[in-house]
């Protein structure tokens, strides 16, 4: 009993601050066991308790993943028009519903003469190529007895296929001896080898487009669907040909490629500056065609998903702060139930600051635990997302600062909410505490 | 400053209530007395008659109104809270009545709470609150929660918290108050090994059956030492 009974024979000195460093780290691990001991003893009241914050959680990461899907998506699918690649047509794809009212009174089409003007007016640019489509609702094709509706049938300079995101597959493109000569031969999609030449080889054979006799030239790679549409139903002519057969001043798209990023908007300058001049359009009057690139499709997608992302952060916010005055109530009544508790501690010397931090500890590892529910809810919405919607459209894929911004802003919402309850807990007298009954 | 050898000094201690409308209520009218290191003491009185104020003020719960309080050779009476939660950590080893142990938490755990807050790192808290233990005779109970333990085992387990950070003094309050008598034999009986050991002991009881373990009684009534009694 000596080494252990003995009382102290020097008075203890009041230290200046007490030992601090490992005082509190190790009433930090402390709280933290405690905290986690009491969220596994009452399970369902903490689920309850914490739903606010997983729900909140949950719906920013599931929000940010179909973003961050929808971005990739979006710029590998609609604004990938290929490296340093604009395109002059007569609208501009992306713009408002009122700016499109307007283009369709005004704006004009891109016709032949200005793609040759801007082909001879413009200076150092790597490739310019020019395509016109048809409307697919009265277009078909056929091959001995199958038919394939609503191909797209485009008109095609033969320097496309240096511009455009088409390859060949099999066989040739169209080329310049084509294109000079009206040519009736084509360039066909994987859909229309799908239909007609199952196992067969198409090149030389003879197709009916729109009642016309095409001879197959070559084959394009397989693209795949866009928002569940194939992008590999057509057929390209040369441009010569379309406009003989088809429409004789067809509306272009003039694809206008550059050697890089930089001199890329030089060039959009440039040929916004040419056919404005050739179209005598007015200094203050908007354009009358539109100049596409990624970057402007990418705009207005950021525009939309950043309205999208407004939306999401009022809600989780709003989740947030339910969770957060949800967590505190809840702490505060914990604070009442360990009152006794809380005397014991005091009476063997926990100072005000130990027990707030016990109990800031507590609500804070509540609400991360409650986060991490939610990083789990979301990751298993994200991978049933991807399961129904399939390959065929778009992945939702989580980014990593989404989990930590949901797990750290949970955190950070339970020590918000739980000093108030910590406080009331800190300033408990011991005497009272002590006498309070369990 | 107290002569060596003197671990509590109380002077002219004073508690008082304000009741609202100048109405005062004086729990302790100027109490003065000194114990020794090593003493076996005990506090008695019927309830109401200012004992639980004044164990209240010796274990540095609380502080008084008027008067001082030197313990181990420091004037204890005018500190903040916090400087108290560290005289009680180091100073006080409290036995309560109800044992007042955390219920969720085993035996050992519940001795190395003082050394937590105290910031000692793990591995020297346990061992000294096995060796704890083992003095009070639970060592083969130290992962034991409460619940499955004896009144007496807890008390145990209490005495051994007492003891873990080498108090000036053990406080005790009623400690066989929630106990059978043989049990609280027993519990009287490591009371007694402690004070052969060189501990400094003060019993606070209403019971004399209890208070004559001790070797000196300080009777308290209406809030004044009403007599100072040496007993063998």
């Amino acid at each position: 009993m000596a080494s252990i009974g003995q009382t102290a024979s020097l008075p203890h000195a009041l230290p200046a601050r007490s030992k601090g460093g490992s005082g509190v780290w190790v009433t930090t691990r402390e709280a933290f066991w405690i905290a986690l001991e009491a969220l596994r003893a009452h399970k369902l009241r903490s689920f309850l308790t914490l739903l606010g914050v997983v729900i909140a959680t949950t719906t920013l990461i599931v929000v940010m993943s179909l973003i961050n899907g929808m971005n990739l998506y979006i710029a590998d699918h609609i604004a990938n028009l290929g490296a340093n690649v604009f395109i002059v047509h007569k609208y501009a794809w992306a713009q408002g519903y009122d700016a499109w009212l307007k283009a369709r009174r005004r704006n004009k089409p891109i016709l032949i003469e200005e793609f040759e003007y801007l082909r001879d007016g413009l200076k150092d640019y790597k490739n310019i190529g020019a395509e016109a489509e048809t409307q697919t609702i009265n277009t078909s094709a056929r091959y001995q007895n199958h038919s394939v509706y609503y191909l797209d049938i485009a008109g095609v300079t033969p320097n496309m296929i240096d511009i455009g995101q088409v390859k060949v597959a099999s066989g040739r493109f169209v080329t310049e001896s084509d294109y000079q000569h009206e040519s009736l031969v084509c360039f066909i999609g994987q859909d229309l080898v799908d239909a007609f030449f199952p196992n067969v080889e198409p090149l030389d054979k003879e197709i009916m487009v729109n009642g016309i006799p095409f001879r197959v030239v070559g084959v394009a790679e397989k693209i795949g669907s866009t928002f569940g549409e194939s992008q590999d139903n057509f057929v390209q002519i040369p441009l010569t040909t379309y406009r003989k057969l088809f429409s004789p001043r067809p509306s272009l798209e003039v694809n206008i490629q550059a050697w890089d990023a930089e001199q890329m908007t030089i060039l959009e300058d440039q040929t916004r500056a040419l056919l404005r001049a050739r179209r005598h359009t007015p200094y203050r009057e908007d354009d009358t065609f539109g100049i596409n690139a990624s970057d402007t499709i990418m705009e207005v997608w950021h525009q939309i998903t950043a309205a999208v992302f407004g939306v999401t952060i009022a809600i989780v916010a709003v989740f947030m702060v339910v969770g957060g005055i949800v967590i505190m109530n809840i702490m505060l009544a914990s604070v009442t139930e360990r009152t006794h508790e809380i005397g014991i501690r005091k009476s063997l010397g926990a100072r005000r600051r130990d027990i707030l931090m016990q109990f800031v500890i507590e609500s804070s590892v509540m609400a991360g635990v409650g986060g991490g529910l939610g990083v789990l809810l979301a990751l298993l919405v994200s991978t049933v997302v991807n399961l129904l919607v399939g390959p065929g459209f778009f992945n939702s894929s989580v980014p990593l600062t989404a989990v930590l911004v949901g797990l750290f802003l949970s955190a950070g919402v339970g020590l918000f909410f739980g000093i108030y309850p910590a406080s009331q807990a800190a300033k408990l007298d011991p005497i009272e505490a002590l006498r309070t009954e369990n | 400053m107290p002569p060596d050898g003197v671990i509590i000094k109380a002077e002219d201690l004073w508690k008082t209530y304000d009741m609202g409308e100048a109405i005062q209520v004086h729990a302790l009218s100027g109490v003065s007395f000194e114990v020794d290191r090593g003493e076996y003491d005990a506090i008695m009185g019927p309830s109401g008659s200012g004992k639980s104020t004044l164990m209240n003020l010796i274990g540095c719960l609380d502080t008084p109104t008027r008067g001082s309080y030197w313990l181990n050779g420091q004037l204890v009476s005018e500190l903040t809270d916090d400087e108290l939660a560290y005289i009680r950590n180091r100073e006080i080893g409290f036995v309560f009545q109800t044992f007042n142990l955390l219920s969720r938490a085993s035996a050992l755990h519940n001795v190395e709470l003082p050394l937590i807050y105290s910031g000692m790192p793990a591995k020297e808290r346990l061992e000294r609150s096995e060796e704890a233990l083992r003095k009070v005779d639970l060592a083969d109970r130290m992962h034991h929660k409460p619940n499955e333990l004896s009144g007496g085992q807890r008390q145990r387990v209490a005495i051994a918290r007492a003891l873990v950070n080498n108090p000036s003094i053990i406080l005790a309050d009623e400690p066989t108050g929630n106990l059978d008598s043989a049990t609280g034999e027993e519990i009287m009986g490591v009371f007694a090994r402690l004070h052969e050991a060189g501990n400094t002991i003060l019993l606070v009881t209403h019971e004399h059956d209890i208070a004559a373990h001790a070797h000196r009684i300080i009777h308290v009534r209406d809030g004044r030492i009403e007599r100072d009694e040496r007993i063998e």
